[in-house]
């Protein structure tokens, strides 16, 4: 232990000790709003109490699963950004200006924080966050480019020895160390003040111990922590090993081949080398991205248990409504398969959708007595859900392939049209066929499913948000593996060059119906949820809107890109459903900061409401978008390369380039011939 | 027909006998053009014949026709003895010819070494099913494949090699059409059409592909047939010399006959100039 000490917990050398300060800050001030000036604390001390006091009035509000939840939630939360803290200090190569992180950190994560803690909605807070970033993104880049520009330096891609990679892990541990033991005391001395003016009454014996138990061990946890990540931060270095590439896989890497990297393009090594440490902005590395992913993981599974602690009442209504969102998300991805990847404009998708819902609509449900004579015991036929929701996606797979076969020969505008005709002509069918569908007033009574033990109906909300969970994951998973793959390649292939992709083997006939019919499937299942969920299908719920819906998700998240159509699909989501409402909400409230505005614009334009004008916020929005991120808001490397090929900060050409003779082959390498 | 041969054939290289690609009578019209009249070619495998003649003779339409990117109107093309007329150009591919274009056309938004995956596609077996479960089958596939891959690019030296997850689009011109050949030979076919294949190139270059193009008959044994304008490089490469002028066959046969054959002086310069060079051979034998 002495020797641990002496070698990595003292005051590290001088650079280091300026990496952890930054970092340590950094990292510290969000934390410390979010556990302070917002709920952190209160909801950590009320899972104390209710663990361990479970007869107090403040210990029996929340029962066991919230409060287990609520911990593994936390425990998390705290213990990675713990080793965030020690992967930036290892990742950082030292040549960011602290004081624009510092900034940059208190208006992407303080701001949200405090906003959301003062309208007391998440999605709303969020949008006024984005009001907030927008201009300083802006006034960001302005200042950016009114900089002389400096030649800037191609990412230094040496490999580290043995030697600087220790150091790396040591950093690591310095940083995790040192954030663990800067909060652990600043906590105390806060709780201090806490216990010392009163405010803990019956309870405090247990927050005491609570209070000690920390300060011990998050110093401690941070010494770990820190090890961990600086082990991940390693697995994402250049080695310079003296060993010659081994496997396979290290000679095609390039992030790991030095003479690999050094062969592509300015721009190109750029990409490459934002994920290898040391970095100028680690976290944007593709290290950190396992810290938020694993955060996010944690966040979606455990907010139906933490949501009471942070946000107080009213808990079912936002679950139901964050459900909700998750279809949007699978209508996206579906659609992505179809757009995105293939390349084919598809301006009919609710059709498919339609076809998911009435599946399990007509099966599940009293309609199923009225059409067949079969008289379905709802308990059990409620198990059917399952193998329906397969079921409903082949359906709708299978009409993705007869509504999507008579396009095959038309290319854009067409293929559009005549998608967009279909998608008028299902739900209209639908609504002519009322012996089985119901008609206008559509089928009710839909059976939910069932699971061991879960109570699933309308007033749970709770069963279908982890379906809905399950079903995302399940797709978003599907949705990697066929990009990556063969059948991946060859829509891309169609995409880019279709006369090509025959030239090479690909078979469009066979390819484009496999695009429609991954598409359709997706969007199957989504219905069969849909029809579960709600109880009722009417033919009212499905239009042409639904589908430029669907499509604007995928434009806006960024065609092609599997992340960018998720964070499409929500942005389109919150903002239609979500923010407008909640902006309503708070309006109205005469309690709130918003109200005084809003009763001024209620004089103005009677009949105003945030609802009302959903659609022209929601146009300014795509606008705006169009004109100044047309790759959409995660757009994958492919299309930021389409779309912005001929902006300058790509085709940086070293000074030296124009020098080599022409015909040599330096000229070549330099020089790019368009 | 048989007034168009010369009458010395040289013997074809390698396995001989039997034509690998056969075009008999082929006619294309579109509407009222004729842009291939009759034509018929035999292409011996392992040879290298060049298709010359001027702009617009129909050179390329040939190369669309063998593809199957258009149907023959009237006609026959046949592969190892065996009509390929109707197939789709898919199918083409997987009975054994591959092709790169005048004017490349590569995947621009997808690396090279996925250009030359996408170029295997015929060669790999997975479906939608193998796709989404990765059984150890597909998995062996794709790293095979991507091995493979490389080995293609390693036919052209370490230039590809060193950009292999560079982006195509940035690569300079000479790179591209090697990448473009590149995955053309990823199908593994047993006939190779290049158009044009050393187009916009100085003369540094045109000889390296000169170099390359041989060395894929003579290491990789394929039968080659190209659509070249340069003279020089036809000469000097071709086993055969086909002659094409408004879409027909004025000519055909060594490389020393077709260029003193009359009939091609005059379609590739005009008849004054025919009788200028009738003049010039006049004077010389004087």
């Amino acid at each position: 232990m002495a020797t641990l000490m002496s070698g990595t917990l003292l005051p590290p050398a001088r650079e280091t000790r300026l990496l952890v300060i930054k970092w340590v800050i950094a990292l510290l001030v969000p934390l410390l709003v979010f556990t302070f000036v917002w709920n952190g604390e209160a909801a950590i001390n009320q899972i104390i109490v209710g663990l361990f006091i479970h007869n107090s009035t403040l210990g029996s509000r929340y029962d066991w699963t919230t409060l287990i939840g609520a911990t593994i939630f936390f425990v998390l939360f705290y213990g990675l950004l713990t080793a965030l803290a020690g992967y930036a200090v290892a990742a950082d190569s030292g040549r960011q200006n602290p004081i624009m992180l510092w900034i940059s950190m208190v208006v992407f994560t303080v701001v949200p924080i405090v906003l959301i803690s003062i309208v007391n909605d998440l999605f709303v807070g969020i949008s006024f966050s984005v009001l907030v970033w927008v201009p300083y993104f802006l006034i960001l880049r302005f200042w950016h480019r009114s900089r002389p520009a400096v030649a800037s330096a191609l990412p230094r891609l040496t490999p580290l020895n043995s030697e600087e990679q220790a150091s790396l892990v040591r950093r690591a541990i310095a940083g995790g160390f040192w954030f663990g033991l800067t909060f652990a005391v600043l906590s105390l001395v806060v709780d201090l003040i806490y216990f010392f003016s009163g405010q803990y009454g019956t309870d405090s014996g247990i927050l005491l111990i609570w209070i000690v138990l920390r300060t011990v061990l998050l110093p401690l946890a941070g010494y770990f922590l820190g090890r961990l990540s600086g082990g991940l931060a390693l697995r994402h270095t250049l080695k310079a090993n003296g060993k010659k590439a081994q496997s396979s896989k290290e000679a095609i890497d390039p992030r790991l081949n030095p003479s690999l990297l050094t062969g592509l393009s300015a721009s190109r090594s750029r990409e490459e080398a934002r994920d290898l440490v040391p970095n100028d902005a680690p976290l944007n590395s593709s290290g950190a991205r396992n810290f938020y992913l694993v955060l996010l993981f944690a966040f979606l599974l455990c907010y139906p248990m933490i949501d009471p602690l942070l946000f107080g009442p009213g808990t079912e209504g936002r679950l139901s409504l964050y459900g909700d969102a998750g279809r949007y998300v699978i209508l996206a991805l579906g659609l992505n398969i179809v757009v995105g990847f293939a390349g084919l404009l598809d301006l009919g998708y609710v059709a498919f959708f339609v076809f998911g819902a009435y599946t399990w609509a007509l099966v599940g449900s009293p309609q199923l007595t009225v059409l067949t004579g079969l008289v379905s015991d709802p308990h059990i036929w409620s198990w059917l859900f399952w193998p329906m929701v397969l079921v409903a996606a082949l359906i709708a797979a299978l009409w993705g392939v007869l509504l999507g076969a008579p396009t095959l020969r038309l290319r854009g505008d067409y293929l559009a049209i005549v998608t967009l005709g279909f998608g008028e002509i299902i739900p209209i069918i639908a609504q002519n066929m009322d012996k089985y569908t119901g008609g206008t007033n559509g089928l009710s009574g839909i059976y939910s499913p069932a699971f061991f033990g879960v109570q699933w109906n309308v007033s749970t909300p709770m069963p279908y948000y982890y379906l809905m969970l399950f079903l995302v994951a399940l797709v978003l998973f599907a949705n990697v593996r066929l990009r990556d793959s063969r059948l991946g390649r060859s829509w891309i292939a169609i995409r880019e060059d279709e006369i090509a992709a025959a030239s090479s083997g690909i078979n469009l006939v066979k390819t484009k119906l496999f695009a429609f019919g991954a598409g359709a499937f997706f969007s199957g299942i989504a219905g069969a949820y849909f029809a579960a969920k709600l109880s009722t299908v009417a033919s009212s719920n499905f239009s042409f809107t639904d589908s430029v819906l669907y499509l604007s998700m995928v434009v806006l998240g960024g065609l092609g890109s599997i992340p960018g159509v998720v964070v499409g699909a929500l942005a389109v989501y919150a903002i239609n459903v979500l923010v407008l409402a909640g902006l309503d909400n708070i309006g109205s409230d005469p309690a709130s900061f918003l109200h005084p505005g809003y009763a001024q614009l209620q004089a103005l334009f009677p009949n105003f409401s945030f609802g009302n004008i959903r659609n022209l916020i929601f146009g300014i929005i795509l606008i705006l978008i169009m004109i100044y991120r047309p790759e959409g808001l995660i757009p994958s490397a492919r299309r930021r390369r389409e779309l912005h090929h001929q902006a300058k900060e790509d085709e940086e050409v070293e000074v030296g380039a124009l020098d080599a003779t022409p015909g040599s082959a330096e000229f070549e390498k330099e020089v790019r011939v368009e | 027909m048989s007034a168009n041969r010369v009458k010395d054939e040289p013997e074809s290289v390698g396995v001989a006998g039997e034509a690998l690609l056969e075009l008999s009578g082929v006619t294309k019209r579109f509407g009222g053009l004729v842009a291939v009249q009759d034509v018929d070619l035999q292409v011996k495998s392992k040879e290298i014949v060049s298709i010359i003649g001027p702009n617009g003779a129909g050179k390329t339409t040939a190369f669309n026709l063998i593809t199957a990117l258009y149907r023959p109107t009237s006609g026959d093309i046949r592969l190892a003895g065996k009509s390929i007329v109707g197939l789709s150009p898919d199918q083409i591919v997987t009975r054994g010819i591959a092709r790169t274009f005048q004017n490349i056309r590569l995947f621009n938004n997808m690396t090279v070494l996925e250009n030359v995956l996408v170029g295997q596609h015929t060669q790999l077996k997975a479906g939608i099913l193998g796709s989404l479960f990765r059984p150890p089958a597909v998995r062996h596939e794709e790293e095979a494949a991507r091995q493979r891959a490389i080995e293609l690019l390693g036919f052209f030296g370490t230039a590809l090699l060193e950009r292999q997850e560079e982006y195509v689009i940035n690569l300079s011109y000479a790179d591209r059409r090697r990448v473009e050949i590149a995955r053309a030979l990823a199908a593994k076919p047993l006939l190779l059409l290049l158009d044009e294949p050393t187009a916009g190139m100085n003369e540094a270059e045109t000889l390296e592909a000169v170099k390359y193009i041989r060395r894929l008959r003579d290491e990789l044994g394929l039968t080659i047939l190209l659509i070249e304008h340069k003279l020089a490089v036809t000469m000097g490469m071709s086993d055969r010399i086909a002659v094409l002028d408004y879409g027909r066959k004025i000519a055909e046969g060594l490389p020393e006959d077709v260029r003193r054959d009359e009939r091609v002086i005059a379609a590739y310069l005009g008849r004054p100039a025919r009788e200028d060079q009738k003049a010039a051979i006049e004077q010389q034998e004087e």
